[in-house]
């Protein structure tokens, strides 16, 4: 009888507290983890449900309780649950929850827009056939003056001319050419007085493309574009535009597009941007760590308030994300990789900070004791017992820093903080597939190089 | 009746660690394999069950060609032959029912293995594996919380739940103290005894005289001796393990 | 021989100096412009060390006149009201560009003031925020907007509004509308954490040479996997999400995505090595008792291998988190997206919020995620 009571005791006692509190009753039977993590559990799930206040997800934190009173009679009576249960429940009921928050959406994944994404990806813009250019051009006024000139030019061989010598807005000009490379694509365009080209083909959006004679010349009819005159300050004062030939081809071999000229660039200046960082991040970073290493600064009160004051502010700084940093750069010293740069670098101070510190309070105490009892003053000690200790390590910290700036180097340009990020920025939105497809192959060679190098190079160190 | 027929084995990196092996294996046999180290003991064990593929020869076991045994025969002839290790291969982080279970992969429901769920009977089985080993109530341990001499135990269990007819047993006690080493070994005559052929390979001569019913000896790859225990005298001691060897001989003695 | 090593050194001491010289020219660095531009970040530097947690409900008063630009472009105010709430300007109208002092009476005490034009078309623009004293009253020094804004006749207003705070203190808006988004965040974090580590998981089998590099089709697929995980990781989840952005269109769906493919490359890497690495003695035991491939893996390596893989998806969990909080930045929804969205619209501090958020919970699962995988070791 009397062991009866003995048992039934906590069983009810447990059960009642943990329909009060869950998680008491597991904690007063002194599973304390348990106990804590069953009420973090539910409240978390709780505060989530009631954040969102669908009326249906309060079946997740009453079954939470519901389970958790029968956990705890069942630990009373000496029998532990697997928490296997509750934790699967807790992510599927997170599932539940999270797929909506996050709005998950896989209807929205439209196939064809993907491979309209994708199919001018399978051919980067990076290098384009070398080609050479024969360019000719004619000036026509517009709109017409009393006495216009007339409108032909001839050079090198070539002649052109409009007829009539000039046009308003809208009118049919014939123009004719010769004297270009025969039977060859010739692309006619318009140019305002600014230098701005103006498109001649189908409702003034298409390249008017034709192709010339046997003799080389050709003859066509043009309309003078509806906006030749919007860029002008006064339309009613007569200007030269030009109508341009142009002809391309071959001449064997390849070069480089402009597109991949910009992504080399911006490669470029993505591993300087680390390379820089890096480099000055060094040198704030050696000072604090010193600063920041328990063992050198735990001597008296001063330094340990200093040790604790520099350690949180490394902590801080590590938190925030270079690329938040890069937004506070971006508005001070304005767009560019100098910005990107400065984040990187006030990032890293942070990050090397505390690598470097933990290596200074990993040092090998021996060589500082030998040294100091040869009778060397401090500034010897660090020399010849701390130095040689710190500087392989530092190094490959360093190394490997500057590695990992260069993988969010390629990510700050995507908030305005220069290199190759700005560029992939600028030609998604330009709708320019094939040179996103470039940055994305320049990225990854750069990333993966410099992982290889980055290896290489800290595994001789150590 | 196993047959091993001009057996050799070269290694990818060019080591010949087994010449023109032949021998045969009586059922009920005891056999032991003896030789230095990196002679070819394991090489020549683990090619009967072809976790190494022999280079050339042929091995035949109740006249089924080993040696030519597709995958699915392959598994099908593994399943009786139950294997013991020198580092017992046992999964460390799993519990010791566990690993005596899964030695009857071969044997069950594939997919309702997968899933870890095993019958009644198997774990019966199990159980009275442990049992003949003497650590039934440690089935519920996780196996690497158990010493070196359970563990070994726990590797004849999982071999004993094949329903092996023969077992390999390469270096079973090697790292084991001689103590332990009796005691595992005579597990294994006790197997013996019930009527399964075991082909063990080991280190100490006085093992090898108190257990093999015979003895095959490897140097370099090449057979160098066949024969009972007893006909190695000094001089053929000598010749399978060279002339620096006596005071080794002396002190495992 | 030791002039050979001076040399070496020299050589490069003398590549190390060239890099950073080039990378000083690339980056336009220029530490001058950052010390003089400095005092810039001082205002964004307060707004954010005093973030908007808490408001008063405000009440909002305001009080306009007529204030044509430039002169005679419209008629001015016939005259000036001389008690109540009422606005005193130097001059009643202004030529473009001119400056003014505007004064304000008995406006409301000690209550924040915008000053703005309003424009014959409705839209304002605001020119300046100030203070108002105890008694109501301030003065500033007010810049005419720089173009005409007299349209058809009617002229553009000057409006001053004043905010009081009145009622009890109580979270913002901007609290609120940060907790919601971090709510995305980390739900965007372990959603994609979890679904990687499902899809991961059984891939990274097929990147591990112990398991797959065997024979001609096997040896294909393990670096078929092994390039394609090399590969993906090398993007950072944010240069991913801008193509599915500019494939989904914004929100935090893309941004998951993104996430989720770039966390499958980086936990099947960790998870092959984690399996290359085991004890190649147990699945050699399961093969000798005639055990098919799979269950091999399933009762040799996965049990050698959990507990580096829950290590790993603790791991990737926290950085993930970090992760998702800027990957709005690009269009991926969640507190970087508001935060930018803040940044864009001058509200510091509310960004300060958005950024105070941002550290407690990167904080947070920094020791959480580091303390779990201690106690797992
Ligand atoms: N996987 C392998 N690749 C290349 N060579 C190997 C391999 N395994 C073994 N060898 C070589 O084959 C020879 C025989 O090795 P084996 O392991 O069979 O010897 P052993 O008699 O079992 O030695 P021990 O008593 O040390 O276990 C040795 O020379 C060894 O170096
Ligand atoms: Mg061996």
């Amino acid at each position: 009888m009397s062991i009866e009571t003995a048992t039934r005791r906590p069983v009810v006692r447990s059960g009642i507290a943990s329909f009060f509190l869950p998680g008491l009753g597991q904690f007063l039977l002194g599973e304390r983890y348990r106990g804590g993590g069953i009420l973090l559990g539910f409240v978390v799930m709780l505060g989530t449900t009631v954040w969102y206040g669908k009326p249906l997800w309060y079946a997740a934190p009453i079954l939470i309780w519901l389970w958790n009173i029968w956990d705890a009679i069942s630990l009373a009576n000496g029998r532990a649950r697997s928490i296997l249960l509750p934790l699967l429940f807790g992510l599927a009921a997170a599932y539940g929850i999270g797929w909506q928050v996050v709005e998950i959406d896989f209807s929205k994944a439209n196939m064809d827009r993907a491979l309209a994404i994708l199919r001018p990806m399978t051919r980067p813009d990076f290098v384009q056939p070398r080609r050479e250019v024969n360019q000719m051009w004619v000036p026509v006024q517009v709109p017409c003056s009393s006495q216009p000139p007339a409108a032909r030019r001839e050079d090198a061989g070539r002649a052109a001319m409009v007829i009539p010598d000039c046009g308003g807005v809208g009118e049919t000009l014939i123009v004719n050419v010769t004297g270009m490379w025969a039977d060859a694509e010739t692309n006619v365009f318009w140019q305002n007085p600014i230098g701005n080209p103006l498109m001649l083909g189908e409702g003034e959006i298409t390249m008017l493309t034709l192709t010339t004679d046997e003799n080389g010349s050709l003859t066509t009819t043009i309309r003078v574009p509806s906006t030749a005159l919007v860029a002008a300050p006064d339309p009613t004062l007569p200007q030269f535009h030009r109508v341009y030939f142009e002809q391309y081809r071959p001449t064997g071999g390849y070069e480089l597009s402009f597109i991949g000229n910009e992504v080399l660039k911006g490669a470029l200046a993505t591993v300087s941007m680390a390379l820089m960082a890096t480099g000055l991040a060094m040198l704030f970073a050696i000072p604090l760590s010193f600063l920041a290493a328990r063992n050198l600064m735990s001597g008296n009160p001063v330094t340990y308030a200093v040790y604790v004051a520099v350690r949180t502010l490394l902590n801080i700084l590590r938190s925030i994300e270079s690329l938040i940093i890069a937004i506070i750069f971006v508005v001070i010293v304005g767009l560019g990789p100098f910005a990107g740069m400065l984040a990187l670098a006030l990032h890293s101070v942070a990050a090397l900070g505390k690598l470097y510190s933990e290596v200074i309070e990993g040092i090998d105490p021996g060589p500082i004791e030998a040294i100091r009892a040869t009778g060397a003053n401090w500034l010897q000690v660090v020399r010849y017992a701390v130095i040689p200790q710190i500087i392989p390590p530092f190094t490959a910290f360093t190394i490997y820093r500057w590695d990992i700036n260069v993988r969010s180097a390629t990510v700050i340009g995507l908030v305005g903080g220069g290199g190759i990020g700005f560029l992939l920025i600028e030609l998604i939105r330009v709708n320019n597939m094939r040179g996103v497809s470039a940055v994305f192959i320049a990225i990854a060679f750069i990333v993966i190089v410099l992982d290889y190098v980055s290896a290489k190079l800290r595994e001789r160190l150590v | 009746m196993l047959k091993i027929q001009n057996l050799s084995k070269t290694y990818p990196n060019g080591t010949q660690a087994l010449k023109n092996v032949s021998f045969d294996v009586q059922d009920g046999e005891f056999l032991v394999v003896i030789g230095l180290s990196g002679s070819g003991k394991s090489t020549l064990l683990r090619c009967i069950n072809r976790l190494i593929e022999p280079t050339e020869g042929k091995i035949i076991w109740d006249n089924v060609d080993i040696t030519a045994a597709p995958p699915a025969e392959l598994r099908h002839i593994r399943r009786k032959i139950g294997m013991v290790f020198q580092q017992f291969n046992l999964v460390k982080r799993s519990s010791v029912m566990t690993n005596v279970l899964s030695g009857r992969l071969g044997y069950v429901n594939p997919w309702t293995s997968l899933l870890g769920i095993w019958s009644q009977e198997d774990r019966q089985r199990a159980i009275q594996a442990l049992d003949r080993v003497g650590i039934a109530d440690k089935a519920h341990s996780r196996a690497d919380a158990l010493s070196g001499g359970q563990q070994q135990r726990v590797g004849i269990a999982r071999a004993l739940m094949q329903d092996p007819k023969l077992i390999l047993a390469d270096e079973p006690v090697a790292s084991l103290d001689p103590v332990l080493s009796h005691s595992i070994l005579q597990y294994l005559e006790q197997l013996n005894k019930e009527g399964i052929t075991v082909i063990c390979s080991l280190h100490f001569l006085d093992l090898v005289h108190r257990y093999a019913t015979r003895v095959v000896a490897l140097k370099d790859g090449v057979k160098v001796f066949e024969g009972s225990a007893k006909e190695i005298d000094r001089a053929k001691f000598k010749e399978i393990y060279g002339e620096e060897a006596q005071e080794v001989r002396a002190a495992s003695l | 021989m030791p002039t050979a090593r001076i040399l070496r050194n020299t050589l490069i001491t003398a590549l190390v100096i060239a890099a950073f010289a080039v990378s000083y020219r690339v980056t336009e660095a220029d530490f001058p412009r950052l010390f003089l531009d400095l005092p810039k970040g001082k205002e964004l530097l307060t707004a954010f060390l005093t973030p908007d947690v808490f408001t008063r409900e405000v009440e909002t008063r305001t009080v306009s006149l007529v204030f044509p630009i430039p002169c005679g472009s419209a008629p001015t105010e016939e005259s000036l009201p001389s008690e109540g709430p009422r606005l005193v300007p130097s001059v009643l109208c202004a030529e473009p560009l001119e400056k003014f002092t505007l004064e304000g009476y008995d406006l409301q005490p000690n209550s924040e003031v915008v000053i703005r034009w309003r424009l014959p078309d409705g839209r304002t623009m605001t020119a300046i925020r100030t203070q108002t004293d105890a008694n109501g009253y301030f003065t500033y020094e007010v810049q005419a907007r720089p173009i005409q804004s007299t349209v058809d006749g009617v002229a553009s207003r000057l409006e001053v509004d004043t905010l009081t705070p009145v009622g009890e203190l109580k979270p913002s808006q901007a609290l609120k509308d940060v907790l919601d988004n971090m709510f995305v965040t980390i739900f965007m974090a372990l959603l994609s954490t979890t679904l990687a580590t499902v899809i991961a998981a059984p891939l990274s089998f097929f990147a591990a040479s112990n398991i797959t590099r065997k024979g001609c089709l096997g040896t294909t697929v393990y670096y078929l996997f092994r390039s394609f995980f090399n590969l993906m990781r090398s993007y950072d989840p944010l240069v991913m999400a801008t193509v599915f952005g500019f494939w989904l269109s914004f929100g935090p769906f893309p941004g998951f995505l993104a996430l989720t493919v770039v966390t499958i490359a980086s936990l099947g890497k960790l998870f092959s090595e984690a399996v290359e690495n085991i004890d190649p003695g147990p699945v050699e035991a399961l093969q000798a008792t005639g055990a098919p491939p799979l269950h091999t893996v399933r009762y040799g390596v996965v049990p050698q291998v959990v507990p580096d893989f829950i290590s790993y998806i603790i791991y990737h969990w926290d950085i993930n988190v970090r992760i998702s909080t800027i990957i709005g930045f690009v269009g991926g929804g969640g507190i970087g997206y508001y935060l930018n969205l803040s940044i864009n619209d001058f509200k510091w501090h509310q960004a300060g919020t958005a950024i105070w958020a941002i550290v407690i919970v990167v904080w947070a699962m920094d020791f959480l995620s580091s303390d779990i995988r201690k106690r797992l070791t």
